[in-house]
């Protein structure tokens, strides 16, 4: 059971999907197998989404997460949903301003100003991206360099300029962060 | 065999589509249902690139009647739905069995009754897949765990509903219909395709539902000049309308024992850790990849279980679950329904081995763990 489990929630609307979209792209692009599952409301916007990946070198036999390496929380909306998978070893990134508190003190809580950094280059719903990027850098399950060449590749080019940047913007911000427990 | 991969990222419902026009399908037809909706979409934009036809219908009982009458019309036909669709279809289906046009029916099961729970996976559709539409009816339906079993079994489900004659139904889960998974399509690059048997011959005199030996008479090519009545009603090997019980009894005789007589070609199941197994796990779907996982951990706490998984739900592998069931002291039968498949286990154990189910259907699969549970509660008792 050596999979790698990652979460990655928040509200309706944050990207969420697609930045698993991008991760499971690149992760394949790196010679790894993967099961991706999501799970939405019925809305467009709002209630909670989440996206979630178990990684393997092999074939993935269950493909839902059970205990988590890595969970991102954009969204305060997505704060109790996870608490049956949060193990004291989970890296739990969280928006530092859309994200209260960490949904229990037993896990490696990392708060960094996500929202606020999309806001800054311009367009907050690349909030996603740059948390992938942080994410990616900090729990190195994946190169930011792939995650670059799925973006490039898959994206409309006319996105790719802003993404490119937030992911950029991700990168600085790990490498400036205080390292997780 | 080739060691050449070809990996690709690909969703259950992305797989189901695509197998299907590997498999021949040419016509699509239906109303967009979440969570079945990307079959439709993949469809749409597939379709036109190998010459099909693509209708998005007024609603779902025209589209079972769509792909019915493409069939009749010899084309090899699709439509997907979800719960509420689904129970639209009930009609029109049995309408496809009497006739016997070969048509599939996908279902990706979401949380029900009626609307229920749109985006979030249940299996509370195994009996209305088998007993949904009215009167005594051949039913095959098919219970995919992964995406590249979607694949897979989509391609079978074309080539059973050629092979005999009759609407066979795809059935998962919302979880596998919307799982993205890292599967090898390289194993799919020449599969096995089964074409629709063709009357020819003496055109004078044709009989239309005349058993020509194995229970599955040719269809007449539309045009060739043979003469089809098409009915709903109950017919003899004319196909003329009869209330005549003879003909009935031979006509139905025919109908159901067909499917018997192909069971082999029909049923498909994978049994994993069953040789020595005291307790039996019986699942599918989703469900079914939870309880293989708690066959690992409960070896693992020194319990001998093991998987019985009907990949073909209907008819149900009776003979095989049989003989694995024998020298089990506990069948186990998780589901995310308030318990329907354990009916038909507790039918064909007749009370020699205790049953017991998992039963969640509130909108959250099934885990390994309330199966390790459940296992070992149900084993002290």
């Amino acid at each position: 059971m050596s999979d790698f489990q990652i979460r990655l929630s928040g509200s309706g609307g944050q990207g969420l999907q697609l930045a698993a979209k991008i991760l499971t792209g690149a992760l394949l692009h790196e010679g790894k197998r993967v099961a991706q599952s999501t799970s939405y409301e019925p809305t467009s916007r709002g209630g909670l989404s989440r996206s979630d990946l178990v990684i393997g070198e092999d074939a993935v036999g269950y493909p839902l997460v059970t205990d988590l390496d890595c969970l991102l929380i954009l969204d305060q909306v997505a704060v109790d949903g996870s608490l049956d998978v949060i193990r004291p070893s989970t890296l739990v990134l969280m928006d530092s301003e859309r994200v209260t508190a960490a949904p229990t003190p037993d896990c490696r809580p990392v708060s960094l100003p996500l929202v606020q950094a999309a806001r800054g280059i311009g367009n907050v719903r690349t909030a996603n991206i740059i948390a992938l990027s942080v994410l990616a850098e900090l729990a190195g399950f994946c190169r930011t360099e792939t995650l670059k060449q799925i973006i490039e590749n898959r994206m409309p080019p006319r996105f790719v300029p802003l993404n490119l940047e937030a992911l950029e913007a991700g990168i600085d911000m790990a490498r400036s962060a205080e390292p997780p427990k | 065999m080739s060691t050449r991969q070809n990996l690709q990222n690909l969703q259950g419902n992305h797989a189901c589509a695509l197998a299907a026009i590997h498999a021949g399908c040419r016509f699509y037809a239906g109303y967009p249902i979440t969570p079945s909706s990307e079959i439709a979409e993949t469809m749409s934009a597939e379709l036109p690139k190998v010459d099909g036809l693509f209708i998005q219908m007024e609603d779902e009982i025209a589209s079972m009647g769509a792909i019915i009458g493409a069939s009749a019309g010899g084309a090899k036909v699709m439509t997907a739905t979800s719960g509420p669709g689904f129970s639209l279809k009930q009609e029109n289906l049995g309408y496809a069995a009497l006739t016997e046009i070969p048509s599939v029916i996908v279902n990706v099961m979401r949380g029900g009754p009626s609307t229920g729970m749109p985006t979030r996976p249940a299996q509370g559709d195994i009996m209305q897949a088998r007993w949904g539409t009215h009167g005594d009816h051949p039913t095959i339906a098919l219970t995919p765990w992964s995406v590249e079993e979607v694949y897979a079994e989509t391609i079978r489900a074309f080539n059973l509903a050629e092979l005999l004659r009759t609407p066979v139904i795809i059935l998962f889960d919302e979880v596998i219909g919307h799982l993205v998974e890292t599967v090898d399509l390289a194993r799919f690059e020449n599969p096995d395709i089964t074409d629709r048997k063709w009357a020819d011959g003496k055109i004078e005199g044709f009989r239309p539902y005349a058993d020509p030996g194995d229970g599955v008479p040719a269809m007449a090519r539309p045009g060739d000049g043979r003469r089809v009545h098409t009915t709903g009603l109950s017919h003899g090997e004319d196909g003329f309308p009869t209330q005549d019980a003879e003909l009935v009894a031979q006509f139905m005789a025919r109908l159901l024992g067909k499917i018997e007589t192909h069971r082999k070609e029909i049923e498909r199941v994978d049994i994993r850790s069953c040789d020595d197994a005291d307790v039996v796990i019986v699942a599918y779907g989703i469900t079914a990849r939870a309880a293989y996982r708690a066959v690992e951990t409960l070896r693992q706490r020194g319990v001998k279980a093991g998987l019985f998984r009907p990949v073909t739900l209907w008819p149900f592998p009776e003979d095989a679950f049989k003989k694995v069931a024998e020298r089990a002291r506990l069948v186990l039968v998780p589901e995310m329904n308030a318990g329907q498949l354990i009916l038909e286990i507790e039918r064909l154990v007749s009370g020699k081995t205790r049953v017991a189910g998992v039963n969640l259907y509130f909108g959250d699969p099934i885990t390994p763990q309330q199966i390790v549970e459940t296992a070992e509660a149900e084993l002290k008792q």
